[in-house]
């Protein structure tokens, strides 16, 4: 709760019209609604209610946490003046990195929206064989962070360097935000309106166009968003391929030359592109009322059609996961790795991280506690505000909120600069939408008319919400404890700025090494990585309940 | 054991005011179906009796014991009010006994209690279930064993059987009825289902728009009902306008004797006279002491194994539907000379 107190005295007012993105884990709660009078006439009474005092209270503290970073960002952006912003903005250097950024990043959506949705389509409506496992193996890019799928091409190819290396590689990692949330909307998708669509003189082509794609097109932009802000906000692939985005810009504006004032106008101009980017999403998404569904054939084709579809498939996996994985393997094998290899030091990155993981996964749940359990029941304009305030973390780019509380501790709490208390809480900010996500429909899913039940049997309110709520929203909160320390381990540009002097994790490790072209004295933090936080996210992509694209 | 009193109570449910000035007084002891279309508020009724929802106005009672008034609501699990929802919603993390065992305080004869439970709903076998194991029957025998444990005062029940199959539906609701008269719980079913209502209830409420339109037996809601709506929701009806003289309505049936419903029409008057199909009867031997009758040409029969539906097109012009049993059935294009057996129903005609 300490958290909160700082967030009381953070100056200015938390930023209005804040992202938040739903493209996650709203599915689920999609599919519950509608269909059930008495569930949903008793979860609309739910609704109309007023919150408790004290949850709007602990909520909005928790937001108020969440909004330090982007706060103190704009008044530490705004302190410069806007001469000196100007001045910033029109060098020739900062035009670069900005068209760079803006380059990769489109690019980067085009390919994954194509791509991904050829996938889904194939994985859903085709009939392949081995279906469930390529459709595992599509997700596994998500699993494998962007600098250690560089790593492991520069292992491979040491040359390799600038957009075309940095575009293809993010767009392999970033595939699975479209193709899973596309293929899992062609699943729900009716294929009768298709059926129907032919029947009145449409070609297949023209029948998909008119009457499957409205139904996947939310998803498939939602998924384009997170693309799309996963490669503004990249920055261990474009540093490693020596190609200067705007993040590689703070970055070297912040270390090499500690001009801070460029570093935080450099970061505002990134954050204002992402804000403009999901408030482009947003228009662009729109909704599609839910036809009545039922499950489609998938559709047989010939053995020449399929072999042509194999590189479409294999694409990504291959690319973002088993070359980089085969370059890291290669260089473990190697007797030197093996003599160098400093088993002490190894140990101490490992228990840094998982350390730190832990603890920003515990921060993480618990701010993002009250504000899931406000958005799961209640609706109205300061619930929603809440809520997308939450979300902050998932427009805000890595090196960003780093940079911000480099500035904020310094400023405010010099007592905690450079202190693995900011950088728990830089983790809990960034990654706390996932907390949200996940326990947000955990707790939805649990019927209103239960809880109601209950209390018919004479529960109180809270003893109701001990007994029937919480062993069935549990497993959410695990499972979003856990989606938290992951990207926690997998975090590097933050890490990079906050990590206290001496604490190294299995990230900077790996990164200081590669920078450096030690390829075989990286590889064991590389492998280490691998084991401890891209298999559990593959083991956790395998669960059911889980949000793939949170990964 | 006390009856409860709903006085004047109206019951706001999202924006809208689903219950509007609602009195009635449910008799200890009693089973009182709440039947009208969807949309009609009487969910909202019953999670206002159930305390899940307040009243804007008016109260509810059990007794001397006032559990709701505007800003005040006794919390649902201090009333002894039962509540079975219309999907059972049991807890999917708890087995049926756990389920039935919910409000049942721990210590000794717990166990029994559940076995008892178990038993009365006919599921002694399955305490050792999961939810999802169960067929929508038996979930629904265990969410009612579960309501019953804690012994309430009243037992609410929300559209119990209307996601069972037709067959299973019949056997259940008879099977429940006769278990909670057993018990002597007080009882309020609500449903859409008018043959659901009529059949099991000892007296019916049936709700329009948040009113209550008529409270009565079964019997007088299908025979005597209050108004030409609920005349035609509960049952068939054929429906003739005609001239109001003295008691009688003149129609193409005839000078038909009829009861004015809800108002007194002047003699000359044209008011709508309402017949159930079953009324009307191929019996001539009838007419001398029925209350009409007319000549007829049967136009198409509606077979339905215990009975038909026959369209009789009348001498005098127009076409009635009359209802029998389907034994000795004439054939299409017979003609028949109709009776109509017991006095119609005069309402107005609408504007």
């Amino acid at each position: 709760m300490t958290i909160a107190t700082h967030a009381a005295s953070a100056p200015g007012e938390p930023a209005a019209g804040a992202a938040s993105s739903r493209s996650g884990g709203s599915g689920a709660a999609v599919g519950r609604e509608g269909g059930r009078a008495q569930g949903v006439d008793a979860r609309d009474a739910s609704r109309v209610a007023r919150p408790p005092l004290w949850l709007v209270v602990l909520a909005s503290l928790a937001a108020l946490a969440a909004s330090i970073p982007l706060v103190y960002l704009v008044v530490r952006g705004g302190e410069s003046g806007l001469d000196r912003i100007v001045e910033t903005l029109s060098r020739g250097r900062v035009l670069e990195y900005a068209a760079n950024s803006l380059g990769l990043a489109a690019a980067t959506t085009a390919t994954a929206l194509v791509l991904g949705t050829a996938v889904a389509f194939t994985l859903s409506r085709l009939r392949v064989p081995f279906p469930r496992l390529w459709l595992l193996a599509s997700a596994l890019p998500l699993a494998v962070p962007s600098f250690l799928a560089g790593y492991g091409w520069l292992v491979l190819a040491p040359g390799i360097d600038g957009f075309v290396p940095s575009w293809l590689l993010l767009s392999a990692v970033t595939m699975p935000y479209v193709a899973l949330p596309v293929a899992a909307a062609l699943r729900g998708a009716s294929g009768d309106l298709e059926g129907v669509a032919r029947t009145l003189g449409r070609g297949p082509f023209p029948a998909f166009l008119v009457a499957t794609w409205p139904q996947v097109r939310p998803a498939a932009i939602a998924g384009g968003l997170l693309v799309a802000l996963y490669a503004l906000s990249d920055f261990g692939l474009v540093a490693m391929m020596r190609f200067p985005t705007l993040t590689w810009g703070i970055n070297a504006a912040y270390s090499a030359s500690f001009d801070r004032a460029q570093a935080a106008i450099l970061a505002l101009l990134l954050v204002v592109l992402a804000l403009l980017v999901v408030l482009g999403e947003r228009t662009a998404r729109g909704r599609v009322p839910r036809a009545a569904a039922r499950a489609v054939a998938p559709r047989t084709i010939g053995r020449g059609m399929l072999l042509s579809l194999l590189p479409v498939v294999a694409a990504a996996p291959v690319v973002g996961v088993a070359i980089p994985l085969l370059g890291l393997a290669t260089r473990l094998v190697q007797a030197e790795t093996l003599r160098e290899l400093d088993v002490p030091r190894l140990l101490a990155a490992v228990g840094s991280t998982v350390g730190v993981a832990l603890a920003a996964a515990a921060l993480a749940v618990v701010l993002a506690l009250p504000i899931a359990a406000l958005a799961a029941r209640f609706r109205g304009r300061l619930v929603s505000a809440i809520e997308s305030v939450g979300f902050l973390g998932h427009a805000l780019p890595g090196i960003v909120v780093g940079l911000s509380l480099v500035f904020f501790s310094l400023a405010v709490l010099p007592a905690l600069y450079q202190s693995v208390v900011v950088l728990v809480f830089a983790y809990a900010v960034l990654f706390m939408p996932k907390a949200i996500g996940t326990m947000r429909s955990g707790l939805a899913d649990v019927p209103v008319s239960l809880v109601a039940v209950a209390r018919t049997l004479g529960d109180s309110p809270l003893r109701a919400w001990w007994r029937v709520t919480v062993p069935l929203a549990l497993p959410s909160v695990g499972i979003g404890a856990l989606l938290v320390a992951i990207a926690t381990m997998k975090e590097l540009p933050a890490t990079l700025l906050l990590r206290p002097t001496g604490i190294q994790t299995l990230a900077t490790e790996l990164w200081n090494r590669t920078v450096v072209f030690e390829f075989g004295a990286a590889a064991p933090y590389a492998a280490v990585l691998v084991l401890i936080a891209a298999v559990p996210a593959m083991v956790l992509s395998g669960i059911r309940s889980t949000a793939k694209e949170e990964l | 054991m006390s009856d409860l009193v709903v006085s004047g109570a109206s019951v706001i449910h999202g924006s809208t005011l689903a219950v509007d000035d609602v009195s009635m007084t449910i008799r200890s002891g009693e089973l009182v179906a709440v039947l009208g279309p969807s949309g009609c508020g009487k969910t909202s009724l019953l999670l206002a009796i159930a305390g899940l929802l307040p009243v804007r106005e008016g109260s509810i009672a059990i007794g001397s014991r006032e559990l709701s008034r505007p800003g005040r609501v006794v919390p649902p699990e201090k009333r002894g009010i039962g509540w079975v929802p219309q999907e059972a919603s049991l807890f999917p993390h708890l087995s049926v006994a756990e389920n039935i065992g919910f409000a049942v305080p721990r210590g000794r004869g717990r166990a029994a209690r559940i076995r008892e439970l178990a038993e009365l709903v006919g599921l002694g076998a399955l305490t050792n279930r999961a939810p999802n194991q169960l067929s929508g029957g038996q979930a629904q025998r265990v969410a009612l064993a579960r309501a019953l444990a804690p012994r309430p005062e009243v037992l609410l029940l929300d559209e119990p059987f209307a996601a069972l199959d037709t067959q299973l539906r019949t056997g259940l609701r008879r099977e429940v009825a006769e278990l909670l008269r057993a018990q002597g719980t007080t009882s309020i079913l609500v449903t859409h289902d008018q043959e659901e209502a009529l059949t099991l209830a000892d007296r019916v409420a049936v709700l329009r728009d948040g009113h209550l339109e008529q409270f009565g037996t079964p019997e007088e809601i299908y025979q005597q009902p209050a108004s030409d709506w609920v005349a035609r929701f509960v049952g068939d009806v054929v429906e003739l306008d005609g001239a109001w003289r003295g008691g009688r309505v003149t129609c193409a049936l005839g000078a038909v004797e009829a009861a004015a419903v809800g108002f007194t029409p002047a003699d000359g008057d044209t008011v709508r006279l309402m017949l159930r199909p079953e009324w009307i009867v191929p019996r001539p031997d009838l007419l001398a002491h029925a209350a009409a009758g007319a000549d007829a040409r049967v136009a198409s029969i509606s077979y339905a194994g215990h009975d038909a539906m026959l369209s009789c097109d009348l001498t005098a012009g127009l076409t009635v539907r009359m209802r029998m049993a389907a034994v000795d059935l004439p054939a299409v294009g017979e003609d028949l000379r109709l009776a109509v057996q017991r006095p119609g129903l005069a309402y107005p005609v609408p504007a």
